[in-house]
């Protein structure tokens, strides 16, 4: 039955356009995350596999735990170059061969940059540049200490002491020094997870909204509601469908995206902390790179599954493909409209909102907390056990809405 | 094997479709004739649990069929008078998928497509997609996914329409051969389709039976009140506003009417024998199309 029920979505032509357009568009973001440039000893720029090696090569140099001594040594390189002749050139192209030798420092500076910076929300570019040797034990420390200052002046009435002290503890409670590794793949990787995840959501809520109205648009409803199993066991394999569509073309899309760029771009930096790149170094989720990929794609699985079947219970409840059709759009974009309202309620809210499992690299830096019987907790772990549960409990309430339908 | 209305009542806002019908059928063809908007379809759907009835009930061997449920779907075939289907599917697919959710196992399901379609003369369609069937050939599937449960109730919404004269009789064959050990209820508005293979003909007007019976029962109290008269054409015009004529036909001196009346029109009318169109007419108001009477 359940069969019948794929190829209902499948032999339609619109389906078929849609998963070719799901291709399409999975390859043109496998570009865009692998488009990354390197630049050579002249001063030219490279793209492709050789882009890849050389920057990759640079990197791996400066691998392994960034001790005092190691950033020492990233701030003496930082400014041997910053004060070299072709540096403080007037000629781009030599300002660019001073650029290439940075390469192999450039991510870690960033994490300087923040680390070293006047102010929590800060980032200046140049902090690295007037950095001195001396400065080199307080990496660690200020991490902290910016934090603490942010807490007790700007951020002083959006966290209760609780979380306060809870956010100081997680920074308090990572392991230092940190493992740096070249990780160019997950970051890339972690950059448009959102934007393939958001487009698989897109395609795969236009394959799941017929799954229960179209029986009302073919007028197939009279022969469907009349059989034995009409009110049901093919109910049953509707909803069973809905989930094998989701989990297929899902996984499909992540799978095939993830396997594109590790492959290209490499995986080294997996077991790295999230904090020891510029995406993650503020996030108080003590996590791995290889832990964060588990809970974006996680994230983005259970995001896709409430989603769609919200969908289908539109479609089941209305009769309509086009409103549920409308469900996937609605989610993703409104709370973007709202998110400009610079409310700390509201911000609380959205950050609980289905879209946030879409794009977990963003909900894991957020600094959203709740307190639930005294525990201080993140928005995170919330967003995956309520929509969990919100998921199961939307089944049986298209089964009962459906197999009930009287047709007129 | 009984199937029982009583007081069966189905309202829309202000129109009540099906009005206080109460009528037992066992096996053979059931023929339910009404013009449009009778209430056909209405009383068929409730037949099918499709729609709740808004008073009244209907019972399968003495139980509700809505409590029987399942149960009850599983005796039944219904040929919908909008006959949808899944565009995409190809015959022999669209067939063994309801054969799936009329709960057949997969090697019957087989077995009885196979048969079906050589009965219903698509066995080298199999392969085609439902859409680009033609109109009479949707409704040979559509009576073949009907039968597929070997249905004890087969309930078929004018299953003619659209069909040309020839179709129409190999279906009316059909029926009369799928019609043994089963309750088969067929609507139309066609005189001809239900008038030689029902055993019991129901007139439907208004949501309400108004007369049901045997082809004979319901001839016989007509015998004598139908006509046929020659007469000019100017003469025509006040003979049809006088009486109710079910038949004009152009001859050469004028026009021959077929006229209903308890009393003879007219020293020239001749009497002639009763057709189940005359009665049609006579109960529910409405003359008969030309092409339906001549077949
Ligand atoms: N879903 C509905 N909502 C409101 N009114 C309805 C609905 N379905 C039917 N009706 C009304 O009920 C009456 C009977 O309709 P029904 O379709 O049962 O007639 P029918 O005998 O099948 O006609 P036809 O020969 O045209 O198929 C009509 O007046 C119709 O307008
Ligand atoms: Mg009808």
């Amino acid at each position: 039955m359940c069969r019948y029920e794929l190829k209902k979505v499948f032999l339609k032509t619109g389906g078929k356009i849609a998963l070719l357009l799901l291709l399409f568009l999975v390859g043109v973001t496998c570009y865009f995350a692998t488009n990354i440039f390197y630049v050579d000893g002249k001063g030219d720029k490279k793209y492709g596999p050789v882009a890849v090696r050389e920057l990759r090569a640079m990197q791996k140099e400066w691998a392994g735990f960034l001790e005092e001594e190691k950033i020492r040594q990233v701030i003496t390189e930082n400014r041997r170059i910053r004060h070299s002749k072709e540096a403080l050139s007037d000629e781009t192209r030599e300002n660019e061969i001073a650029y290439s030798w940075g390469q192999g420092i450039s991510e870690i500076r960033n994490l300087l940059n923040y680390s070293y910076a006047s102010h929590f929300r800060e980032y200046d570019y140049y902090r690295a540049d007037s950095l001195s040797e001396t400065d080199a034990g307080d990496f660690y420390a200020n991490r902290v200490s910016l934090l603490k200052a942010w807490l007790d002046e700007e951020a002083k009435d959006t966290f209760s002491d609780k979380e306060k002290a809870y956010l100081m503890d997680q920074y308090h409670r990572i392991q230092t020094p940190f493992y740096y590794n070249y990780m160019k793949g997950w970051t890339q990787l972690f950059a448009f997870s959102p934007t393939i995840i958001m487009i698989s959501m897109l395609i795969l809520g236009y394959l799941v909204a017929g799954i229960f109205s179209n029986e009302f648009v073919w007028k197939s409803d009279s022969v469907f509601f009349s059989s034995v199993y009409g009110r049901n066991k093919a109910v049953t394999s509707k909803i069973k469908a809905g989930f094998c569509i989701t989990t297929m073309v899902y996984w499909g899309s992540v799978i095939l995206y993830s396997g594109f760029i590790l492959l290209y771009l490499g995986a080294d930096g997996m077991n790295c902390p999230v904090q020891a790149d510029i995406s993650g170094w503020k996030c108080f989720y003590n996590i791995t790179i290889w832990q964060k990929y588990l809970l974006v794609i996680a994230g983005g699985y259970m995001g896709c599954l409430f989603i769609s079947f919200l969908s289908m219970l539109v479609s089941a409840k209305t009769k309509s493909t086009v409103l549920a059709v409308m469900v996937p759009f609605v989610l993703i974009f409104i709370p973007s409209f709202l998110a400009n309202m610079n409310s700390v309620f509201v911000n609380k809210i959205l950050s609980l909102l289905p879209d946030q499992l879409l794009q977990m690299e963003a909900a894991l830096n957020y600094f959203s907390l709740f307190t639930i019987a005294g525990r201080v907790i993140g928005a995170v772990p919330i967003l995956l056990v309520v929509y969990a549960a919100l998921t199961v409990a939307i089944g049986p309430v298209i089964y009962w809405g459906y197999s009930r339908k009287q047709i007129s | 094997m009984e199937l029982k209305l009583s007081n069966l009542t189905k309202e829309f806002k202000d129109v009540a479709a099906v009005d206080h019908i109460s009528y037992t059928m066992t096996t053979g063809v059931y023929g339910l004739l009404g013009v449009n908007g009778a209430g056909k379809t209405t009383l068929m759907r409730m037949l099918c649990t499709l729609i709740k009835p808004s008073s009244g009930c209907i019972t399968w061997n003495g139980k509700d069929i809505f409590e029987l449920d399942g149960e009850y779907r599983r005796l039944l075939g219904y040929l919908p008078q909008d006959f949808g289907y899944y565009p995409d599917f190809t015959v022999y697919d669209y067939l063994m998928y309801v054969a799936s959710i009329k709960g057949l196992r997969p090697a019957t399901a087989k077995q009885r497509t196979a048969r079906l379609l050589k009965q219903v003369g698509m066995d080298k369609e199999k392969k085609k997609k439902m859409k680009k069937l033609s109109g009479g050939m949707k409704r040979r599937v559509g009576i073949a996914q009907a039968m597929l449960n070997n249905p004890s109730i087969l309930i078929l919404d004018e299953p003619t329409a659209g069909l040309d004269p020839n179709e129409r009789i190999r279906f009316r064959n059909l029926i009369g051969e799928l019609a043994q050990e089963r309750l088969v209820l067929l609507s139309t508005h066609i005189v001809s389709d239900v008038a030689y293979i029902a055993k019991e003909i129901l007139l439907m007007k208004e949501g309400k039976i108004c007369v049901a019976g045997s082809l004979k029962e319901l001839l016989a109290p007509m015998q004598g009140q139908v006509w046929s008269l020659d007469v000019s054409k100017e003469d025509a015009e006040t003979y049809r506003k006088n009486y109710k004529v079910a038949n004009v036909r152009i001859i050469p001196k004028g026009v021959n009417l077929r006229i209903l009346s308890g009393q003879r029109p007219s020293e020239n009318a001749r009497p002639e024998s009763v057709l189940l169109e005359d009665v049609f007419l006579h109960y529910l108001g409405e003359g008969m199309v030309e092409e339906d009477v001549s077949i």
